[in-house]
């Protein structure tokens, strides 16, 4: 039964996929899109595959996927860890809520030519807009998830005899669980844009970099390589944290 | 003994008026003692079940168990509430075993223990369940075995089977009183189910409409171990429940809060 629900979801979540596929095939078939410029999707999957294989281009992923988790991982210690804060200490509150209200809305793309110029063109410059724009959906869910835990928990476990400090992580962190994933999740999207963005803006490699030099060069096929490339990277990682909160979250009733 | 001396509580309320949830509650319950507190919904037992819990300090007057000014929550007394509280993320086992835990005894230790309770709560087979898992008077018994797991010498009970159909209270109801005839704990036990309070008690007080004042404190001599079929046949279980639903008729606001 399970298994049968879990292939109908699959079936009904390719189904737009294959058609927005038809729909590119049909608009160069029929001659709306010239090829130069909006290549069949046939030729940009046969190229997909042999840059997969190709050094350089493995290369440009790597570089992609480390600044992707590394910010990301930081976003999340860095976000779960001041919401918890926040959340337990009315003091800790009442800093961050400003630097929050004021910072969270800001557009953070807009610091990049300032962290160019602090930390460079390399890695840490990206990794660091990854965590400016990833940190605040984790921190917020975060915040939320821990302020609303039932006292009765938090109670339950004080009675069997769990001092005070020790209940933000054996009771607080596990009952905000399925806030904070979804947090994370939204923080992971963001990641996944915001890594490609800030590549594409100003870098010497990775996916982003080299949909830029394609373009530059009107090479249409490789403009899109990179691209499919980083939304099959968001998928997979979707469902490894998918797979990941159905595991943490199995106690709890579906949200 | 729990000796509770001139217990107020007042609450802020958010338009900066103060509210008198209980107003000088004296009581002492002596060991081993099953007390009910019965009462109108407001009129502040759960409240005073939590300054004896330690999780609520009072605006005035003092709490004592065993001789010792509460502070603070305790292993001495483990509460189980109406809703449960189970943790979601822990197993059946997971949540018995918990306590022990805390409690500095070894994984293999508490694991037997909570074996033991869980099958004396009528779960066995049911261990690696999760609480969303169970019913509602699965879970009460999770919970119950839950805080028997650290040896309580006394039970702060709110309302707990007030979530339960009928015939699942009852069951409940008797499975308690054949674990309380087992090791006598001393059971402070909130309802307002005048049966059910009669029933398992050797104490009953009753409590008046907000604030909370104790009204009357009726002592219930029946016979112990007590079987509910002969029970419900007894006069003089009759009489208590009919004197004080009478006592709390002229205070009731039951039928505004069912
Ligand atoms: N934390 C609180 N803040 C403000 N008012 C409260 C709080 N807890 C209880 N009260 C009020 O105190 C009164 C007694 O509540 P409670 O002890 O829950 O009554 P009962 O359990 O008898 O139904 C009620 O009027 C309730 O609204
Ligand atoms: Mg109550």
């Amino acid at each position: 039964m399970k298994g049968r629900v879990l292939t109908s979801d699959v079936l009904l979540g390719i189904a737009p996929i294959a058609l927005m596929i038809a729909v590119w095939q049909a608009l160069i078939s029929f001659g709306y899109a010239p090829a130069t410029l909006l290549p069949p999707p046939g030729q940009v999957f046969m190229r997909l595959v042999r840059q997969l294989g190709n050094n350089e281009y493995q290369q440009d992923i790597a570089a992609t996927l480390f600044r992707l988790f590394a910010g990301f991982a930081i976003a999340v210690v860095l976000g779960v860890g001041i919401g918890l804060a926040a959340a337990a200490s009315p003091a800790v509150n009442a800093v961050v809520r400003p630097i929050v209200r004021v910072l969270a809305p800001l557009p953070k793309v807009a610091l990049y030519p300032a962290l160019l110029l602090l930390l460079g063109f390399g890695h840490e410059s990206k990794i660091t807009l990854v965590v400016a724009d990833a940190l605040f959906p984790i921190l917020l869910s975060t915040y939320y998830g821990a302020s609303m835990v039932e006292q009765k928990l938090i109670w339950s476990a004080m009675a069997a005899g769990t001092p005070p400090r020790q209940i933000l992580f054996k009771v607080v962190l596990p009952a905000a669980m399925p806030s904070v994933l979804t947090g994370c999740r939204i923080g992971l999207v963001i990641s996944c844009i915001v890594v490609f963005l800030a590549e594409m803006i100003t870098s010497t490699d990775g996916l982003g970099h080299v949909l830029v030099t394609a373009a530059r060069t009107f090479r249409a096929v490789d403009m899109f390589v990179p691209l499919i490339t980083i939304s099959l990277l968001g998928l997979i990682l979707n469902g490894l944290l998918q797979w990941l909160r159905s595991y943490l979250l199995r106690g709890f009733p579906e949200v | 003994m729990i000796e509770i001396s001139g217990v107020s509580q007042v609450f802020q309320t958010s338009g900066r008026q103060s509210h008198l949830a209980l107003s000088n509650i004296s009581l002492t319950i002596q060991d081993g003692a099953f007390v009910s507190i019965l009462g109108p919904s407001g009129c502040g037992k759960s409240t005073l079940l939590y300054i004896v819990g330690g999780f609520v300090a009072p605006s005035q007057g003092t709490t004592r168990v065993k001789g010792k000014a509460i502070t603070g929550p305790g292993p001495d007394r483990g509460p189980v509430f109406q809703e449960f509280a189970l943790f979601p993320w822990k197993s059946v086992l997971g949540n018995v075993m918990y306590g022990p835990r805390q409690q500095g005894v070894s994984s293999a230790e508490a694991e037997a223990q909570s074996r033991q309770l869980i099958e004396m709560v009528g779960l066995k087979g049911f261990e690696h369940f999760y609480p969303k898992e169970l019913s509602g008077g699965m879970k009460q018994r999770v919970a119950l075995a839950r805080t028997l797991a650290y040896h309580p010498a006394v039970l702060l009970m709110d309302e707990p089977f007030g979530a339960l159909d009928a015939h699942t209270r009852t069951r409940l109801q008797n499975d308690l009183l054949n674990i309380w005839e087992r090791d006598r704990k001393t059971v402070l036990f909130v309802t307002h189910s005048v049966e059910e309070a009669v029933f398992l008690s050797d104490k009953v007080v009753v409590m008046t409409r907000s604030p909370g004042r104790i009204k009357r404190i009726i002592d219930i001599d029946l016979p112990r171990p007590r079987r509910r079929a002969e029970l419900l046949l007894d006069p003089h279980y009759q009489k208590y429940v009919v004197d004080i639903e009478g006592m709390i008729d002229d205070t009731s606001e039951d039928e505004l809060h069912p």
